[in-house]
């Protein structure tokens, strides 16, 4: 018996096939099939739920397993993180009193983050080839395309889709993505691309000359209109200056630990939540 | 053609370890390089289509890939299609594949995962979704180096379900 027997090709897969493209192609040019596949997200939180418990009953399985002298130990640090912490906002604080004091001499508009968001990782990778993460905060909590994440290292990535309770947030390693950059010691301006590959980013573009070297930290330079400037992005490895090419190799590690931490940091910049800002508005013009 | 000499016990086992499968695909897993982890849905979809090639059709492989793309924030309808289509190429083999010693079966996986990973690949590049980078074609050989374990974890449950017929 050939179990298609009865239902061959026209009937058992053509009206599947064919729904599937109507779906794809309605969900590329028709909005309001967007907004729906974002609301039905929701059939996903069970699946999350289910899928997040071993990590959570593994974190509260430590928090029982602890002694009290470790306990104790982990205390003492954390006080002691604390107070070198405070100590040296005290000194922020001072700094940006004097920034905001000289940007008003100079007329320049304070740049200040408004809100910050933890949220917490739901998924690592979900789909083909993208280096994505998926985190549980959605446009709910008002999440937007091309809002700027951090973790405690420094920046890593940017969303680029959101439903209801999830989005997406491409990393700054994805091919894709591209974070102006400034070097911290010199104040040289670049572009920092992603290289596709686990925890590889590429400086490109940058002249022979420039002044750039191993160990230099890059932040973001805000211009970008997507990432705010200052916060930490990567450092460089390796400086490639080859005589024969007019730009240099360059490569930088993020310093964000990129997925591997459970809560990522949605930020929320005064000067950029406009919410009309494309998941891929930082196009540069590449000039080979 | 159903024969069932008892009752099936449990008959929402293939439901089950899909759920199962779903589970594992959004895990989040840090210390794993993400290219390596296969896809156990279309695994555990395989699997049911050659164990039973008509209840276990292309209309589930298409909802499941649906599935798919709504919890990844994926293109709605993209896993839909190619699920689809591999467990049509399955069911329609199905006689044939079961018939095969367990290497061949895994040549044939390798062979399945590989179209579909083709036709995401086209799909995205044709709707414009960013694609980069090759690494999931590693995911395809870990996915047919597994086959053998997913083959006789799901047939330890498929027996213990009592689950029999097409």
């Amino acid at each position: 018996m050939v179990p298609h027997a009865k239902s061959g090709f026209w009937r058992g897969l053509a009206p599947y096939l064919l729904s599937s493209i109507l779906l794809i192609s309605a969900y590329m040019h028709v909005g309001a099939v967007k907004v729906a596949a974002s609301s039905l997200a929701v059939i996903g939180i069970p699946i999350h739920f289910v899928a997040s418990l071993p990590s959570m009953t593994l974190a509260a399985m430590q928090g029982r397993l602890i002694t009290t002298d470790q306990l104790r130990r982990q205390f003492e640090f954390l006080r002691e993180q604390n107070l070198i912490l405070r100590a040296r906002l005290q000194r922020f604080e001072f700094l940006e009193n004097e920034n905001n004091r000289l940007r008003e001499l100079l007329q320049a508009t304070p740049q200040a983050v408004e809100k910050v968001t933890l949220a917490q990782l739901v998924a690592v990778n979900p789909d083909l080839g993208s280096l994505t993460v998926l985190v549980n905060k959605g446009s709910a909590d008002d999440v937007y395309i091309g809002q700027p994440v951090i973790d405690a290292g420094g920046i890593v990535g940017q969303v680029t889709k959101s439903s209801l309770f999830t989005s997406k947030i491409s990393l700054i390693t994805e091919e894709s993505q591209a974070v102006p950059v400034q070097v911290v010691r010199s104040g040289v301006r670049a572009i920092l691309y992603g290289g596709g590959k686990n925890r590889t980013l590429r400086v490109m573009y940058l002249d022979r000359n420039v002044d750039i070297q191993p160990d230099d930290v890059l932040v973001s330079s805000g211009l970008g209109e997507i990432y705010p400037p200052g916060y930490p992005v990567a450092v460089v490895t390796a400086v490639e200056r080859n005589v024969a090419e007019s730009f240099m190799n360059i490569e930088a590690k993020p310093m964000s630990h990129l997925g591997r931490d459970r809560e990522v940091l949605l930020l929320w910049p005064t000067q950029l939540k406009s919410s009309d800002h494309g998941s891929d508005a930082i196009v540069e013009e590449k000039s080979e | 053609m159903i024969q069932v000499d008892s009752a099936p016990r449990r008959p929402w086992i293939p439901f089950l370890t899909l759920f199962a499968a779903l589970i594992l695909l959004v895990l989040p897993m840090q210390e794993l390089p993400g290219g390596f982890v296969p896809d156990w849905v279309s695994l555990v979809l395989i699997y049911w289509a050659l164990a039973f090639p008509v209840r276990m059709g292309v209309p589930i492989a298409w909802v499941t890939g649906l599935i798919v793309d709504i919890i990844t924030l994926g293109i709605p309808g993209a896993h839909a299609f190619t699920k689809s289509v591999i467990v049509y190429i399955t069911g329609s083999l199905a006689l044939r594949i079961r018939a095969f010693p367990i290497w061949q079966q895994s040549v044939v996986v390798f062979l399945l995962l590989s179209l579909e990973l083709a036709s995401l690949v086209i799909i995205s590049g044709l709707t414009g979704e960013a694609i980069t980078g090759m690494h999931r074609w590693t995911a395809v050989v870990v996915g047919a180096l597994v086959w053998p374990l997913i083959y006789h974890v799901l047939r330890r449950s498929r027996h213990s379900s009592n689950l029999r017929g097409s």
